[in-house]
């Protein structure tokens, strides 16, 4: 952004995000063991509770996918795909191990392929289960003691229920302090930049629950401190999918005219929302954040008395989030061979429409290889709702 | 030069460059081939267009351009995409229009308009079904050329069935039947149903209404355009030069922009970049 | 488009029934409102199929319907129609089948849309789902009908069962697992009490439970008659044999079905009548569901001296005895362990083999069984359910057993835009070719 003030702390999410993981290579140094993870299903409480360094995994959007085709066929996701290339070529080559949550068949159909070709010293696939009544928090409470038991062996230590009570608040901490950056984009223009937004939420992801709180903390000061500059009108977007995490879509939007001031993204809106209820016993809060809270398809929503009520419970927050942060349009971004999103699709446009905003769906790769098609869908939609 | 005022719109598309200098009439439209290169073509056929309209670059008040290559003109003053620029131009020239079909040679799009603004729009994914580049396989594998694709197809006794969407299983599948003796016509027929099936099933996210015109160069196919109409269940009109629709919505949203600009009390700000300049880039 | 090609010819008498199977099946659907029964939109596979027999809720299975649409190569029309409303092409295509033959009909104001095959499949009175660990449209699929069918009500249930880990002893996770399918198939029974207004009558539930177990032992038993040499009966016929265990589990037809087929492979035997004559190349259908528009391409592999004496597809069932199930009173908890227990032996074995997976034992165990010379694959480009992972399946296979000829086809379940018949046969032929030399330096 022109004429804003330069920040130290998105100096230093500039650097998490370009060399991704370097605090987690520092930290092993250090000797600190390192689990990595995928996506917003992967109870980070544990994790942090545990004294490891949780690092979820990323793809590179800019590379091909050049050794992962041997192992994955092209009907899988295409981000896991991307994930997964990385991982083998040795982006993570800090890991110590891996939770693999049971998300979608992409993740669960290639836990054999994770597990045997990466070969970590720790491996655990976390069965999380797609529908959210009584015996499933049960049953969720269950597998989360199986995950503890398998990293409590792992790493010879004990994993208290204080020191889990502890980071549940350090996480809930964490979360509150990245809504509240988040609030500096409700401006209008926002104080802080899509672009700039996604790569803290890039370096968060990297780093140590600690560290990233003190990061936000730092930035939201310098932000804050940030003046906006008169611009014109220019048209408020929010960006809905699952693991978006790299600037090249952000940029699209930002470098087209408009601003990006909302996300529901699984790196970014859907899991800085929902906290963990501090519950006397700590694993029944994260049962029911994880399944309860957590807005995500993979997890079955069907409860209401009626299918408007359903609507409601799976995509009211986006409606909210419309209204808080002065939406104009909203992008929905799907990867191909989604099904847990892709049928999520004709309600969900069909929902936001409802309440006058203009959605634009494109399903795409995960590769800036069909950058430019996007990008002229998402000039159009500007040019369109302007 | 007097009062008048002229202003360029450029269509980058991805086999074709156009362009179309408009005041308050089209003044010229000119199509050249896009090479590999496209500044140094997007120039030529400026250049061309202007010397057609006794013009210099310099007269121009605004230059808009358009198509994938959009990017890549560095003496446009503006960027707008295709889909804004086909609904204006083709508004222009048949204002009863409210969907528009767009088949270029690798996209192909629906477009909703409504009083000449874009309500709604569709885009192809990456792969060339329904595009041109499919006609351009077809051809070449059954030994046709091009043009005379839509002809060929008027002498189909039936469309032989294509059941494949992949261009490549679709060259296999017309390269079977062809040894298996069927009419190149049926087949070219046949071919043209399958694209008219695979631009109707992406049109229909729109809401279809009528009128409905295409655009582009699978508007030049009279047995694609036959195929469309029959697919959609209504006559699908085209316009007199359905190449130029972008090039001239290109220049008439320019001519939009300065003239507003003008009655706000300011003049257009023009690119710095002249004619000239932009050999620096090749 | 629609080119409506003719059904493979299948090699027994008794599968030759199956077309009326489906047919009923259907027409159950259709019949159900005046026979005052409720339907239900349900999946195959699901462990919900001896709840609905004991309730007399009529299954309208999705897939099935999906796959006759396919088979007459006529699912285009439904396929276009899910997608004008953003449902991608890349999505379950037998989802998007169903979804777009429903839109279609809510248009027309509940009116069956026209050239609906064999006379359409009913409207549902409710939908079932289950979040189970093998498909993400078996809970998304049903939420996404609901879009269109917005007064049925859906219930999704959760079925798992422990998974795959060779450093983790599953034995002591299973109970915790079992407990948890149960209360799920409960939960299931609460809802379906509640739509269809009736009470649960425990007691048929226990005898139409019973009648399931017995049917999975003749199935397998019936099944183990294809070892023979040449082989009774190969995939193609399986393709259609499948459907009274896979649609019709919990009913005497199913039972009987088995019954006549197991008559009917032991005369084959007998008399030496094998699928192919002669039978040179024997081959494991190792892992896909087939393109349901393209059976003929097992009619291609027998041409060819080919025959499939055995599938992993659709035998969905163990020797009861084999899977050692705790006794219990509960109908319930036996459904819950027989389901966690079929997935679950085979990590034993595949505990014991290095590097080895349950699936794999189950391709081995299938190899050395049945006696095959090699193993195909087909993956369906719209299903990640059965069809990801392949790769690494035939992989492993090399790796942990020995290096046999594997094919790998592509094609899909329904969309037959991706399949191409000459691509597929030249490939059927080259490997035919690898068989030819792998058989060859076996016997040097």
């Amino acid at each position: 952004m022109t004429g804003l003030a330069n920040s130290k702390g998105l100096e230093t999410a500039e650097k998490y995000y370009t060399q991704y993981g370097a605090r987690a290579t520092e930290l092993k140094k250090e000797g600190r063991k390192v689990i990595g993870y995928m996506s917003a299903l992967a109870p980070v409480e544990i994790l942090t509770a545990a004294g490891v360094v949780p690092v979820r995994l990323k793809g590179f959007v800019d590379e091909a996918i050049t050794k992962g085709d041997a192992y994955m066929e092209s009907i899988i996701c295409p981000f896991v795909r991307n994930a997964f290339d990385a991982a083998i070529k040795g982006r993570f080559s800090f890991m110590d191990g891996m939770v693999l949550p049971h998300q979608c068949d992409s993740i669960d159909r290639t836990n054999d392929v994770w597990s045997s070709y990466l070969n970590l010293p720790y491996w655990h696939f976390l069965n999380v289960p797609h529908v959210t009544d009584d015996p499933s928090i049960e049953f969720m409470k269950e597998i989360l003691r199986v995950f503890i038991g398998t990293l409590e062996k792992f790493l010879g230590t004990k994993i208290t229920d204080a020191a889990i009570a502890q980071a549940i608040k350090a996480h809930n901490e964490n979360r509150r302090l990245m809504r509240g950056l988040y609030d500096l984009r409700k401006s209008n223009p926002p104080l802080i930049s899509g672009v700039e937004m996604m790569k803290v939420l890039v370096a968060a992801m990297s780093i140590p629950v600690d560290e990233s709180s003190a990061l936000i903390r730092g930035i939201t000061e310098d932000v804050k401190k940030r003046t906006a500059p008169a611009d014109g009108n220019r048209k408020r977007i929010m960006i809905i999918g699952d693991q978006i995490d790299h600037t090249a879509i952000p940029e699209s939007i930002e470098n087209t005219g408009a601003w990006l001031v909302a996300d529901d993204l699984s790196i970014g809106g859907k899991i800085y929302w929902p906290e963990v209820d501090e519950t006397a016993d700590p694993l029944q809060g994260i049962a029911e954040r994880y399944l309860r809270k957590l807005k995500i398809p993979t997890t079955f929503v069907g409860d209401g008395n009626t299918y408007e009520e359903n609507l409601e419970a799976r995509f009211g927050h986006l409606k909210q989030r419309i209204a808080e942060f002065k939406v104009d349009g909203a992008i929905l971004f799907i990867y191909k061979y989604c099904d847990p999103y892709g049928f999520e699709v004709p309600a969900m446009k069909s929902y936001i429409e409802s309440g006058g905003t203009p959605v634009l769906y494109l399903e795409d790769e995960y590769s800036t290889s069909t950058l430019a098609r996007v990008k002229t869908r998402i000039e159009a939609f500007l040019e369109m709702i302007a | 030069m007097g009062d008048i005022r002229y202003y360029a719109g450029v269509d980058i598309g991805s086999t074709m460059t156009k362009v179309v200098i408009v005041s308050d009439r089209i003044e010229t439209a000119l199509i050249g081939p896009t090479g590999p290169e496209h500044r140094k073509l997007a120039n030529k056929v400026m250049e061309d267009a202007l010397s057609q309209a006794n013009l210099k670059f310099e007269e121009l008040s605004y230059v808009v351009a358009t198509g994938y290559g959009r990017i890549n003109v560095p003496f446009a003053d503006r960027q707008i995409t295709e889909i804004t620029c086909h609904a204006k131009g083709l508004h222009s020239i048949l204002p009863t229009v409210k969907t528009i079909i767009d088949i270029g040679g690798q996209d192909s799009k629906g477009i909703r308009i409504k009083d000449g603004k874009v309500i709604n729009f569709v885009m192809n994914d990456k792969c060339a079904a329904g595009t041109g580049r499919f006609l351009e396989v077809v051809a070449d594998s059954l030994g046709v050329a091009l043009e005379k694709l839509g002809e060929v197809s008027l002498h189909a006794s039936r469309a032989t069935p294509i059941s494949s969407t992949c261009t490549v299983f679709a060259e296999h599948e017309v390269v079977n039947q062809l040894a298996n003796g069927e009419p190149v016509a049926n087949l070219v027929a046949g071919v043209h149903e399958s694209i008219a099936t695979r631009v109707y099933s992406l049109v229909r996210k729109l809401q279809i209404e009528k009128d409905i015109a295409v655009t582009g160069g699978g508007a030049k196919n009279i047995g694609l355009v036959k195929a469309l109409g029959a697919k959609f269940g209504s006559p699908v009109l085209v316009p007199p030069e359905p190449l130029i629709t972008g090039a001239l919505g290109a220049a008439l949203l320019g001519k939009e922009k300065c003239e507003k600009a003008i009655l706000d009390g300011y003049s257009p700000t023009r690119s710095k970049e002249g004619l000239r300049e932009a050999k620096l880039f090749l | 488009m629609a080119e409506e090609k003719k059904g493979r010819a299948v090699a027994t008498q008794t599968a030759a029934r199956i077309p009326k199977f489906v047919r009923g099946n259907l027409s159950a659907t259709l019949k159900a409102k005046e026979e005052e029964k409720k339907v239900a939109k349900a999946f195959i596979a699901d462990g919900q199929d001896e709840i609905m027999r004991a309730m007399d809720i009529v299954p309208a299975w999705g897939e099935s319907f999906s796959g006759v649409c396919a088979a007459k190569r006529d699912a285009e029309k439904y396929l276009q129609k899910a997608e004008s409303d953003n449902f991608s092409r890349s999505l379950c295509t037998y989802a998007t089948c169903h979804i777009g033959f429903e839109m279609i009909r809510e248009e027309q104001g509940g009116a069956m849309p026209e050239g609906a095959p064999w006379g359409g499949m009913g409207r549902p009175d409710m939908i079932l789902g289950n979040g189970q660990l093998l498909c993400d449209p078996r809970f998304k699929w049903p939420q996404a009908l609901q879009h269109y069918l917005k007064d049925v009500p859906v219930f999704i249930t959760n079925m798992y069962y422990p998974p795959w880990d060779p450093n983790t002893d599953h034995h002591e996770q299973e109970k915790f697992y079992v407990k948890y399918c149960t209360e799920e198939l409960r939960e299931t029974v609460k809802f379906c009490e509640k739509v269809t207004g009736k009470k649960m009558d425990w007691d048929r539930l226990a005898a139409v439970v019973e009648l399931s177990d017995k049917t999975w032992d003749l199935f397998v038993d019936t099944y183990d008659l294809r070892k023979a040499i040449p082989t009774p009966m190969d995939t193609g016929d399986a393709m259609n044999t499948m459907v009274p265990l896979t649609f019709n589990l919990g009913t005497q037809e199913a039972y009987d079905f088995y019954v006549e087929l197991n008559s009917e492979l032991k005369q084959k035997i007998a008399g030496g009548i094998g699928v192919a004559d002669p039978e040179k190349y024997r081959l494991i259908w190792a892992a896909g569901l087939p393109s349901w528009f393209a059976l003929n391409d097992f009619q291609y592999f027998n041409s060819k001296g080919a025959v499939f004496p055995v599938e992993v597809t659709y035998r969905g069932c163990e020797k009861i005895e084999r899977l050692d199930l705790p006794k219990t009173n509960d109908p319930l908890e036996h459904i819950a362990w027989r389901w966690v227990r079929y997935w679950t032996h085979w990590y034993d074995a595949a505990r014991k083999r290095h590097g080895s997976t349950p699936k794999v034992e189950r391709i081995i165990e299938y190899i050395e069984d049945y006696k095959c010379d090699g193993a195909v694959f087909h993956s369906a480009f719209s299903c990640r359910s059965w069809h990801a992972g392949i790769i690494n399946q035939a992989d492993v296979l090399r790796k942990v057993y020995k290096d046999i000829p594997i094919l790998i086809m592509e094609g899909d379940i329904v969309d037959i835009s991706s399949y191409n018949e000459a691509d597929t046969h030249n490939r059927i032929d080259a490997f035919i070719e690898t068989l030819e030399a792998y058989k060859g330096k076996q016997k040097k």
